[in-house]
């Protein structure tokens, strides 16, 4: 297949698997732009370098040793699959539930999830030191462990989302196939985001993960986050006037946000019960929490509880919810407290080992540090760039087809005569 | 009487030296073989335990005495006090220790009293003796979490029931052996220690190479930064 230049007024756009790519967009590009492409093409660069000493002097490059087997790109993985949540909550509400106001958010929602699901993978696929063992990983899988289910979820989550990007854009197969899609769509993430809690749930040995509340609560924390981030990015993306949106999904957004995060924190708070209720408590259970309440991990835990409740304490007023700057430093306070709950969630596990040997708390080292940094700058770099030649902006007749469809729905009319 | 020089006198083996190797090969696959290998810790091969074998010499059978009574067929002589056996930890129950577990003496000790007075034969269940003072630790045990999902705690022949801090550990293969045993359990609770210290992870290795491209590389992200955000800056300085 080779690129087609369009028919149309605008140059540089070219026509290729039925998108318009507006190539030209990146030569007409501020030079801001591309410093900051650039910035981010070095930290890719830098992770890619860091992966090749991974690669030549093996493992020993990494902070993970025996007794703290899983690191950063563990903590990364559950951090990147809950974010790309977000998009799935905000594209499926468009198509099932008929939330209208979400519908401008749809097309960067879904390109959201899919980086981020790259990004999350890729991370795992580092941890492997040797790489081309992912071959045995797929052709012999282990039907017992639980890896087996979310690596293969997540890939095929990747997948999925970036097809319905695909059928979004073209507009392929209409309303009804991305109806269609999202059906297949929204088991699949709550597939992979609960296999991706038992990864931790099903540890007999780990107190602290084997918990019934690690699925409801990965999947708040997950919505919760990826919610956060898609309300930052659109107002990015609102600010550089490559989308448009109404207040009012903002407000909707936020609601959401609000919603979710208190449930999140509940249940967070019912874990922490469950542990330390005087006539259910046990010793080595409570041993364990406390490493991470008064212990050396603190300050691994304790920004979840304090930025969430601020977080949350911010969105909750009704007269400063709408408040753009309140919504933008609530979000980025939850972003960054889940981001510091999948780092405590990985340390948990290893805090106290099972023959209760207690660890110094896990600092990545040097390689894994720029490891994590140069994937999430990848997923920036080509967030970035798909926001500059992607077609992410909803036509508006289209979206006021859909309003018509869905008010039409909603208001049913009356039969004349008929008294209210 | 000389050997001449051709036929060198052949070191003559003796019965024992002839033997050894036959020997040491049949002791082997008996050793191996033998059924005794599949014997739980504690247990001979014929599924009695080694402690305390006082059914041997004492069987639990009854015998009918005068005027319709019974008494067992050879008594405990002297209560229990014969063998010397010597009680660890079960100590605690005081001058009347036996009698805890045992029947009286005069009747028959053979025989192990329940919690609901019953009593049940020696060579029972006797898991079920322990449950009259160690309730949780038998639950454990019929849930198989404690004493390795084995039937009993007889099958299981970890603890000899006078003195029950002590594990027998099963015998290593060839040398079946009795195996052996070893202080599981102190008088007194001790909070849990870990086996060893954790190990000090080993420093990580970074080629120069890296060092000197991750500083360069560092260096331009933060100059490509200050491009970025200092006209942002600048400019809101200046309002």
């Amino acid at each position: 297949m080779t690129m087609t230049e369009l028919s149309t007024p605008q140059p540089g756009i070219k026509r290729f698997i039925k998108i318009d790519w507006n190539i030209g967009a990146l030569k007409t590009a501020s030079p801001r732009y591309w410093s900051f492409v650039w910035m981010l093409i070095i930290m890719t660069t830098l992770g890619v370098l860091a992966w090749v000493v991974v690669l030549t002097t093996g493992g020993n490059a990494m902070g993970q040793r025996d007794n703290f087997t899983w690191g950063m790109w563990f903590a990364d993985y559950m951090f990147y699959v809950g974010l790309a949540a977000g998009g799935l909550v905000v594209y499926a509400s468009v198509h099932l539930f008929g939330a209208e106001q979400f519908r401008p958010l749809s097309r960067l929602a879904v390109l959201m999830a899919g980086l981020l699901t790259m990004v999350a993978l890729l991370g795992d696929l580092t941890d492997l030191v040797r790489v081309w063992r992912i071959f045995w990983f797929v052709v012999t899988p282990n039907i017992s462990a639980i890896f087996v289910y979310t690596g293969s979820a997540a890939g095929f989550y990747m997948v999925l989302c970036f097809v319905d990007l695909w059928i979004l854009v073209t507009g392929v197969g209409g309303e009804k196939l991305a109806f269609r899609m999202t059906l297949i769509a929204l088991p699949v993430a709550i597939y992979l985001h609960t296999t991706t809690a038992f990864v931790l749930a099903l540890n007999k040995s780990r107190e602290l993960w084997n918990s019934a509340v690690m699925v409801p609560i990965f999947l708040t924390s997950a919505v919760a986050s990826g919610v956060a981030l898609l309300l930052i990015c659109a107002y990015i993306l609102q600010h550089y006037h490559v989308l448009e949106f109404k207040k009012s999904m903002f407000r909707s957004l936020a609601t959401l946000l609000a919603t979710v995060i208190i449930m999140d924190l509940f249940l967070l708070v019912v874990e922490i019960a469950t542990v330390y209720w005087p006539t259910a408590a046990k010793a080595g259970h409570t041993l364990r929490f406390s490493e991470f309440l008064t212990g050396p991990y603190a300050w691994q835990f304790l920004p979840v509880l304090t930025l969430g409740i601020i977080a949350f304490a911010l969105l909750a007023g009704r007269k400063t919810r709408h408040i753009p700057a309140v919504q933008i430093t609530a979000s980025a306070l939850y972003v960054i407290a889940i981001f510091f709950k999948r780092y405590t969630l990985m340390s948990m596990g290893f805090a106290i080992g099972p023959l209760g040997q207690t660890q110094n708390p896990y600092i990545p080292s040097l390689v894994e540090a720029l490891i994590a940094i140069g994937l999430l700058s990848m997923g920036m770099l080509f967030f970035t760039i798909a926001t500059k030649i992607l077609p992410l902006r909803v036509p508006l007749e289209e979206h006021a087809a859909a309003s018509e469809r869905a008010d039409a729905a909603s208001e049913p009319t009356l039969e004349p005569g008929v008294a209210l | 009487m000389g050997a001449s020089p051709g036929t060198a006198a052949r070191p003559v083996r003796g019965g024992l030296e002839r033997f050894l190797p036959l020997s040491l090969m049949l002791l082997f696959a008996v050793l191996v073989f033998s059924p005794a290998t599949a014997a739980f810790a504690g247990q001979a091969s014929s599924g009695q335990l080694f402690f305390y074998p006082c059914i041997s010499c004492h069987p639990v059978n009854m015998v009918a005495g005068p005027g319709g009574t019974e008494h067992p067929s050879k008594p405990l002589p002297n209560g229990m006090q014969g063998h010397k056996i010597v009680l660890e930890a079960h100590d605690k129950l005081g001058e009347e220790a036996c009698l805890v577990c045992h029947d009286d003496p005069t009747r028959n000790p053979g025989k192990l009293k329940l919690i609901d007075g019953t009593l049940i034969d020696i060579t029972g269940d006797m898991s079920l003796v322990c449950y009259r003072c160690h309730e949780a630790k038998y639950k454990e045990f019929r849930a198989g979490t404690h004493g390795n999902h084995k039937e009993s705690c007889v099958a299981a022949g970890c603890h000899d029931p006078h003195t029950p801090n002590y594990i027998y550990a099963g015998p290593v293969k060839p040398f079946v052996g009795v195996g052996f045993q070893f202080k599981g359990v102190g008088q007194a609770r001790v909070p849990f220690k870990p086996l060893m210290a954790p190990p000090l992870p080993p420093p990580t290795v970074n080629p120069t190479w890296f060092l000197i491209a991750v500083a360069v590389g560092l260096f331009v992200v933060l100059a490509l930064l200050v491009r970025l955000v200092g006209p942002v800056v600048v400019e809101r300085l200046k309002r």
